[in-house]
């Protein structure tokens, strides 16, 4: 899982490309670092890129998203693939992270 | 196809490519992605909680119904006895602020595949998913 983070006119544009499972999904934590800090975070993910999550990259998408709504911020994923987006349908994550 | 690893602490990633790499599994794209899920998350729930420490065996392997149409996937380790099934499922209308972190995993094998079930048999616990293969 190869994860880029970028600054531009006050939003956060994330790139996501690989796979989050057992082998990563501690670095895919550390990576994801920099954007559990500061306040109001606007933060945009492309997932275009991401093959494959498991049930630990979800725990991080939630961590995520819980951490952005205390600081008031909006975390938004985008292009997801179609069987990525199955599971975060099937497990109720569509209804908690705005995915367009 | 079966193989016991032992001991199978670190050993996940080993047992999921082993079981993945199987000829029953067909080369579907969309159903080895469900396939793969539901074995991550069943290997790992052994390889994490199985064993004090990991130190313990876990025996995989794969099967096909007589008529091909049928995959099944049997884990077998003689760890603490434990019954996945038995945890409810996730509340998946909560919102972000009352959702736990956790608890997903087995719920994601019971939606991919179209059955799993749980025995505990001779000192082992045996969980057994199957996945009707579309042609």
């Amino acid at each position: 899982m190869e994860v880029t983070i970028q600054t531009q006119e006050g939003k956060t544009l994330v790139t996501l490309n690989g796979r989050i499972d057992t082998t990563n999904a501690d670095r895919f934590q550390q990576d994801l670092a920099p954007l559990m800090q500061g306040d109001k975070p606007d933060i945009e993910m492309d997932c275009s890129g991401m093959e494959y999550t498991s049930s630990q990259g979800l725990r991080m998408f939630l961590m995520l998203q819980k951490s952005v709504m205390a600081r008031g911020g909006s975390l938004m994923l985008r292009n997801m693939r179609p069987q990525v987006r199955e599971v975060f349908d099937i497990t109720g994550f569509s209804n908690i992270i705005k995915i367009v | 196809m079966k193989k016991r690893f032992n001991p199978i602490k670190d050993k996940s990633s080993e047992i999921i490519e082993y079981l993945m790499a199987s000829p029953d599994i067909p080369k579907d794209e969309a159903l080895e992605f469900k396939i793969r899920l539901s074995v991550e998350e069943a290997v790992e729930n052994v390889v994490r909680y199985a064993y004090e420490g990991g130190i313990g065996w876990l025996e995989a392997g794969t099967s096909l119904s007589h008529d091909g149409l049928t995959l099944t996937i049997e884990l077998r380790d003689a760890g603490t006895p434990f019954n996945p099934l038995d945890k409810p499922d996730p509340d998946i209308t909560l919102g972000a602020e009352e959702r736990n972190i956790g608890g997903l995993g087995i719920f994601l094998c019971k939606q991919m595949m179209d059955s799993i079930e749980y025995r505990y048999e001779e000192g082992c616990n045996i969980l057994t998913m199957t996945k009707r293969i579309e042609n």
